[in-house]
């Protein structure tokens, strides 16, 4: 069963700036959003979101966390 | 590319420096690194079938809200830990799917039976204990910045774990009969089985790579004590009997029991009287694993490839 990496963002309150806040590994996008709120239920978000780690495109560094899609096998 | 060598890297985590991705390690960072991830993850995965089993002994809906609740944790808490050895190159696949019951690496006591609510009540008010008191420290220490953020979740939901096993404690130990002699009974074979499960002592302690590459900041002895001065003081506040004291003169916690010292799985029962051991016989008991290893093994890696042959016709993934 492949996988993809999601990188899981989300905010506390208005106002807040949206953080990384973890990862799931899902088979598609519908999964992705279920395994996050499944998962990342330590706080009541305002605001949450998922983005394919192969979908970020590193801006400054290629070295980063986020850089190279993690273990994506494209 | 490295950047760095050996030394120059242990230098920069010295001074703070924060390592960020995988190109930054050295071989011997990655690998300390890795070892401390699968200790950590099997030890939250083993954790989730071993509550998972003793659910089955919660007495109302309401706790079985909350035990099951404290498994979903544990899972979510295993699968951060398998996600950030992904990026170092491991693959969370054979990790959870492909490895022998006896390759896990989690401690002994998750090995173990529990085998009633009282039970379930004391691993969450002493193992998760001993994860929080293991984990943060590394959330305070460790120089992996990805793994530093995962933390902050982790630290929160091991909280309520060990809360929910502090007040139930405490509410068995105060209905008295049978309540608090189960529980006594579990303090007695689990008071040593975590005080076990933070390793050999520092005066036998290799030369520990964790501790140069600031993947965490305490010893094992340090952070023995620090689960012996929260744990010794609840069960006294208790009334209950827990082998260590405090030690006035030396600052510190003693333990009343040679150890490292013998198990009777099936007895659940530490043999004191045959006196204190070597390490190397404790090593060779993890190693041969408990006696629920393989069924706990089991019940996680079960359906993967059924469920792959479903949705790929034939073709397990």
């Amino acid at each position: 069963m492949h996988e993809h990496v999601y990188d899981v963002f989300a905010r506390k309150s208005r106002g807040d700036p949206l953080a990384h806040i973890g990862y799931v590994d899902a088979l598609d996008d519908e999964t992705a959003r279920v395994y996050a709120w499944k998962t990342y239920d330590e706080e009541h978000w305002f605001e949450m979101c998922v983005v394919r780690r192969s979908a970020i495109i590193p801006v400054n560094r290629e070295d980063g966390p986020f850089a190279g899609g993690g273990s994506e096998k494209p | 590319m490295t950047h760095f060598t050996d030394e120059e890297l242990k230098a920069k985590v010295r001074d703070g420096y924060i390592v960020e991705s995988v190109e930054e390690m050295t071989e011997g960072y990655r690998k300390a690194l890795v070892v401390q991830l699968t200790v950590q993850g099997d030890t939250e995965l083993m954790s989730a079938p071993a509550y998972w089993m003793a659910a089955r002994h919660a007495p109302s809906t309401n706790t079985q809200v909350s035990a099951h609740a404290i498994i979903q944790d544990e899972l979510a808490h295993a699968n951060i830990a398998y996600r950030l050895l992904e990026d170092l190159g491991e693959s969370k696949e054979h990790l959870v799917y492909g490895r022998e019951p006896a390759e896990f690496k989690h401690p002994y006591g998750f090995d173990q039976p529990l085998e009633n609510w009282a039970e379930l009540v004391v691993a969450n008010g002493f193992f998760d204990r001993a994860g929080i008191t293991l984990l943060s420290d590394v959330f305070k220490h460790t120089s992996y910045g990805p793994l530093k953020r995962a933390l902050v979740k982790v630290d929160m939901e091991e909280t309520f774990h060990l809360r929910h096993g502090e007040v139930w404690m405490k509410r068995l130990a105060k209905a008295g009969g049978e309540a608090r002699e189960l529980l006594q009974r579990a303090v007695d074979w689990m008071f040593p089985m975590t005080v076990e499960w933070f390793g050999l002592p520092d005066s036998m302690k290799r030369h520990s790579g964790q501790l140069d590459y600031r993947l965490k900041g305490l010893t094992n002895d340090q952070l023995r004590q620090v689960w012996m001065s929260s744990t010794v003081p609840l069960c006294e506040e208790l009334g209950l009997d827990a082998p260590a004291h405090r030690d006035e003169e030396k600052g510190e916690y003693v333990l009343d029991f040679p150890f490292p010292c013998r198990y009777d799985d099936a007895a659940k029962r530490w043999l004191f009287d045959e006196g204190e051991i070597s390490w190397d016989e404790v090593f060779a008991r993890w190693k041969a694993r408990g006696p629920m290893n393989e069924t706990y093994v089991e019940s996680v890696q079960r359906s993967r490839g059924v469920v792959a042959r479903w949705l790929h016709g034939g073709a397990a993934a």
